[in-house]
């Protein structure tokens, strides 16, 4: 241990001069920022929350822009164009004004149809069955099959004489099965029948057509052509409605509801919860149980009760009353975390330090208390939404929302259950639409708590 | 290492190095440790919150969390044996057998829905086979050991029923149940009142020369460093900058690091009372760590070459060495405050 | 234990109580009076009501009559369904809809611990990915969606299979019950998975797991006896609050699956305006979740030791 060192490295002589100071030891090296710029950063880097935020976005635009876009009236009807999926053949056949069938038959012999079968009628004609004391005419969407699935029963005939039969009830451009079924002489079928599978078209006339806009009254269309009837780029339901224009009108609602009603609520819980946490002791006390009991009440029970105590019965639609019931049942939740938030706020030592400084109860409340709880408020307030979309949903599902002819999403989805085994469509779009709705909501929501809470982070 | 100490010691740290992995980037936490420790000893770390300590000695219990930590250089050699990334030597445990460990923070290191009496008795069921029935009766005397009076009762409560004093207690009577070799007590005190953290420092001592354990203390307080090492490494940035006995640090202290800690801490000896004085700055930022000297920036004697290059280890007695540039002979006039070798 | 339940059960009284003077006061403040609207209603029924709830008398006396009736258990008689008592149909319809939300309560708690506990334990590989993204729908979905998504895919493998695996809608045995149970238990299971992951890893991060690790515990026991059981407590508590949701949850896979419950009979009976359904139908929901949250509480006492304390 002779060297002062382990090692000889060699020295330039200005090393071991001072040191000239270029900065202050006390400065900060990375930049500061603010809460807000700190939590936008991070927001910025979720990818899951910006992707929905566009997505809300884009969803405010479908429903405040959309219908200055795509001018169609929900409410308007197409009764050639019913339940018909999106991109469904929309061309139909110009034919002659509908003239009453005379009865007259061809040569044939068995079941058989006479002229085209087409969207204004189907005429039918079949030879007598054997031993027969009368027939009866079913019409099916599905081949008859072992089951002996025959149909809805379109007519009764008791004379034997009768073979023929016209079928204009809601004919649809579709393949449609239809049956014939001996009865015995009791009225009753029996076992003997005849089937037949027909491909309905659609067809027009001139003047429908001319009525509906569809061409105007110097066009050079003649009986024979084929024109396009309205488009409907997702298709119409159960009503022949346009399901987008459907969809917007609906979003009005849903969105009005789902976006109006946590915004007033949660505003609510805000001013209850921190005049509850601020004054402490016995006002705090007896609002807090207020609250505890408002949880309390079932609440989807209670908002059905709440619209039956507005007068607003089944079938009815009562927006306004919905959205008065969500916020007078919804705001204890937003409360007790406000207050929470503000109890444990009170406590903090800045708060005492302004406090000494002379700070006045507004602006301890304004200045300090508040903005602290923002973020929470804010995280809440993107919690709150989606599930207000739930409810209404369900409300509209279970008949006591918002009732036809007014669309909101819920409702549109309780029409295409009815219908989901043919027609699905009815059903997919507008669940499709709450569930990214719903979604976008979610995921931006944990995108703010993540970057509003640091001490969230990175958790789900 | 010191030239003299080739003798094998009970555990020998060498140049470790600790990365993780954060949103922000890499921190390199530790960089470059070495220490060593010896049985029956008590070695102090001490070094302010942020310079690695913690980190340290969690990377020799493999407590690190991989990934997003990373070991990336050094070894720890325990008997001669290596420890980093085995669970394992010569067939013992490590953890829990070889080594035992207490925490800052007694009252959140004891799971609170298992009672006292069933967590001490976990690694005796763990690593010594005892059946439950023996691994608890250990635990009543393991607590009486430590001196919480009414053990067989208390061995049935649950964590939320001690006081913090008590639960710490109980934190000893665990780490030390299957008789480790040596005992890391990563700032066992630092939560605790001043009254009880007499009692915990004497209890450890107690059990050390009992035991012949060997201790390594992790701290920022230098009241607790003198009371109870033998050795101290003093840390800064992820990187030892003097060590040596509790003597030569605390009367000889040969880097202004260690000067400045001293300067900031009270002192009751009226002889040695002086004001107050808080280290300039901060720590540096260790996403982006300093190529020279860590403490440069805050350094009141700092020469150009503390901000390029690290200093090499100054040796100023056997075991006393410090990482400084002043203490190079071409530095003429050293500061009055720092210890340097009288024949100089 | 005792003195806190006995707290508790008086708590649960005075909310009831509140829940019906609620109720009374919400059916009493519909615009005329909704029982002497001129609903189809036979004149015995009436008369009955008339003497039952002293209709004549001024609000506060039939509420009175009303509360004393509540006291020794009658909720009343249908206006609808004549000769029928309120508990009649609760107690013939409420078994069936009990049976399916415990079992679906069943499903969605063992589901949830399950599924979070391996997301927390893939944490971002690929299990986790899959079942969070799981998670998320079943969280986005609206249940009768499901319900009816379900029902379209029970067909559907009816169909393949060429026989009834399992019962597409209706009640009556244990494979009526499966599919329903599921589709109700789905979205709490969703809902307890997140729960249970961000849970778990936050005890995974905590000081006590840590502890376990440097006491050299093998992961499995550090699992099963740090880990899980510390993990579950804040499940247990919310699943108190989750009863009422899988309660009204149940309104839909009631009516989607054609089961005779007390869910379905509330729906109708609102469509119906059997206003003294709807208000003793309401009453009972409301104590049964009162039960149900002081049963969880006391669940929750004897998982977390911490609670015995606070009697």
């Amino acid at each position: 241990m002779t060297d002062l060192s382990n090692e000889a490295p060699v020295f330039d002589p200005t090393d071991f001069e001072a040191l000239a100071r270029t900065q202050d030891a006390n400065a900060i090296s990375r930049p500061s920022l603010s809460y807000w710029q700190d939590a936008w950063i991070r927001l910025k880097a979720n990818r899951r929350a910006i992707t929905s935020l566009y997505i809300i976005i884009f969803l405010l635009l479908f429903t405040i822009v959309g219908p200055w876009v795509w001018r169609i009236d929900p409410a308007i009807q197409d009764l050639d164009q019913i339940s018909q999926p999106p991109g469904t053949d929309r061309s139909a056949q110009i034919v002659e004004d509908y003239i009453a069938w005379d009865g007259s038959t061809d040569g044939g012999s068995g079941l058989r149809v006479i002229g085209d079968p087409n969207s204004q009628a189907v005429r039918l004609t079949w030879d007598m069955l054997e031993n027969a004391d009368g027939h009866r005419i079913y019409r099916n969407r599905f081949p008859v099959g072992e089951e002996l699935a025959f149909g809805i029963p379109l007519a009764e005939y008791l004379d034997n004489n009768i073979v023929t039969h016209e079928d204009r009830l809601d004919v649809r451009p579709d393949t449609y099965f239809y049956t014939v079924v001996a009865l015995d002489d009791r009225g009753q079928t029996t076992d003997n029948f005849q089937t037949i599978e027909v491909e309905v078209e659609r067809v027009t006339t001139l003047a429908e057509a001319l009525e509906r806009g569809l061409i105007d009254e110097n066009s050079s269309l003649q009986v024979g052509d084929s024109i396009n009837l309205e488009a409907h780029p997702l298709g119409t339901d159960y009503l022949g409605c346009d399901m987008l224009a459907r969809l917007m009108a609906g979003a009005r609602v849903s969105l009005f509801i789902g976006i109006g009603a946590p915004t007033l609520f949660v505003l609510f819980g805000v001013v209850f919860g921190s005049v509850a946490g601020f004054m402490g002791g016995r006002v705090d006390q007896f609002m807090m149980r207020f609250a505890d009991f408002v949880v309390a009440l079932p609440f989807l029970l209670f908002m059905i009760l709440f619209k039956i105590a507005f007068g607003i019965g089944p079938g009815e639609s009562g927006v306004l009353p919905m959205l008065i019931a969500l916020v007078v049942l919804m705001w204890p939740a937003t409360a007790r975390l406000v207050r929470g938030q503000i109890i444990q706020i009170r406590e903090q030592g800045y708060i005492e330090a302004s406090k000494l400084l002379g700070a006045s109860t507004p602006y301890l409340v304004l200045r300090h208390m508040l903005p602290n709880t923002i973020g929470v408020v804010l995280v809440t307030l993107t919690f709150e939404i989606p599930r207000v979309i739930f409810v209404e949903a369900f409300l509209s599902f279970i008949g006591m929302g918002v009732a036809p002819p007014t669309p909101s999403w819920g409702s549109m989805s309780n029409e295409g259950i009815r219908t989901m085994l043919i027609t699905p469509h009815e059903l997919i779009f507008p669940a499709l639409i709450i569930s990214i709705t719903v979604l976008a909501f979610n995921l931006l929501g944990d995108g703010l708590r993540d970057a509003l809470d640091a001490r969230m982070r990175n958790q789900e | 290492m010191s030239a003299s100490s080739n003798e094998q010691k009970l555990l020998e740290v060498e140049n470790l190095a600790v990365e993780f992995d954060t949103y922000g980037g890499v921190v390199k936490a530790v960089r470059g440790v070495d220490f060593a420790v010896d049985q029956g000893e008590t070695l102090a770390i001490v070094g302010e919150s942020g310079c690695g300590k913690s980190v340290t000695v969690q990377s020799i219990m493999g407590l690190i969390p991989m990934p997003p930590g990373r070991i990336t250089e050094g070894s720890a050699r325990l008997r001669g044996h290596e420890v980093l990334g085995r669970n394992a030597i010569d067939g013992k445990d490590i953890r829990g057998s070889e080594i035992g460990m207490i925490f800052q923070d007694p009252m959140t290191s004891l799971n609170p829905t298992m009672t006292i009496g069933d967590q001490i008795a976990e690694p005796l069921q763990v690593h010594r086979g005892y059946s439950y029935q023996d691994a608890f009766k250990e635990a009543v005397n393991l607590l009486e050991m430590s001196k919480i009076p009414e053990a067989a009762k208390r061995a049935k409560q649950y964590p939320f029923e001690f006081s913090g004093g008590m639960l710490q207690r109980a934190m000893i009577a665990m780490a030390l149940s299957c008789k480790p070799s040596i005992l890391i007590a990563d700032e066992p005190t630092t939560a605790l009142d001043v009254t009880i953290q007499a009692q915990i420092l004497d209890l450890m001592q107690d059990l050390q020369k009992e035991t012949g354990m060997a201790i390594i203390l992790i701290t920022h307080d230098l009241g607790v460093v003198a009371r109870m090492a033998d050795e101290v490494a003093v840390m800064y940035a992820g990187k030892v900058v003097e060590h040596g006995t509790v003597d030569d640090v605390f009367y000889r202290s040969a880097h202004p690091y260690t000067v400045g800690l001293k300067d900031a801490m009270p002192n009751n000896d009226r002889e040695l009372q002086h004001e107050l004085k808080p280290i300039e700055g901060s720590p540096p930022d260790l996403f982006s760590p300093p190529v020279g000297c860590g403490y440069c920036p805050r350094c009141p004697h700092a020469m150009n070459i503390c901000e390029n290059r690290h200093p090499i280890d100054y040796f100023l007695g056997d075991h006393h060495f410090s990482r400084c540039w002043l203490h190079a002979e071409q530095v003429t006039e050293k500061p009055v405050s720092l210890y340097v070798r009288e024949h100089n | 234990m005792w003195s806190y339940t006995l707290k508790r059960l008086v708590q649960g009284i005075i909310t009831v109580w509140f829940i019906a003077t609620a109720t009374f006061f919400a059916m009493h403040s519909v615009p005329g009076d909704p029982l002497l609207n001129d609903r189809a209603m036979s004149p015995e029924i009436r008369a009955n009501l008339e003497a039952k709830y002293g209709l004549d008398q001024p609000l506060f006396t039939q509420y009175v009559v009303y509360m004393t009736n509540l006291v020794r258990g009658d909720l009343g008689i249908s206006f609808v369904h004549e000769n029928q008592s309120v508990n009649d149909i609760i107690s013939e319809r409420f078994p069936v809809s009990a049976i399916l939300g415990i079992l679906a309560l069943f499903i969605a708690a063992i589901g949830g611990v399950i599924w979070g506990a391996l997301t927390a334990l893939y944490r971002n590989r690929l299990p986790d990915y899959i079942i969070m993204f799981l998670v998320i729908l079943g969280i986005s979905v609206p249940s009768f969606v499901v319900a009816a998504l379900s029902q379209l895919f029970l067909v559907n493998v009816n169909e393949l299979a060429g026989r009834t695996l399992l019962p597409v809608a209706g009640w009556g045995s244990v494979l009526h019950l499966l599919v329903p149970a599921l589709v109700l238990g789905l979205s709490t299971m969703a809902y307890l998975t997140r729960l249970m992951r961000s849970s778990m890893l936050e005890i995974t991060n905590s000081d006590f797991v840590r502890t376990a690790k440097a006491k050299g515990l093998p992961p499995a026991r550090i699992f099963t006896r740090h880990q899980l059981r510390n993990a579950i407590l804040p499940v247990v508590t919310v699943l108190g609050p989750q009863v009422a949701i899988i309660t009204t949850g149940g309104f839909v896979v009631e009516i989607v699956f054609a089961i005779p419950g007390l869910g379905r009979f509330f729906v109708e009976a609102v469509q119906q305006l059997d206003y003294t359904v709807i208000m003793g139908t309401t009453v009972f929901y409301g104590a049964f979740l009162v039960v149900m949250v002081i049963l969880v509480d006391l669940i929750y006492g004897y998982i977390d030791p911490r609670i015995k304390l606070e009697q």
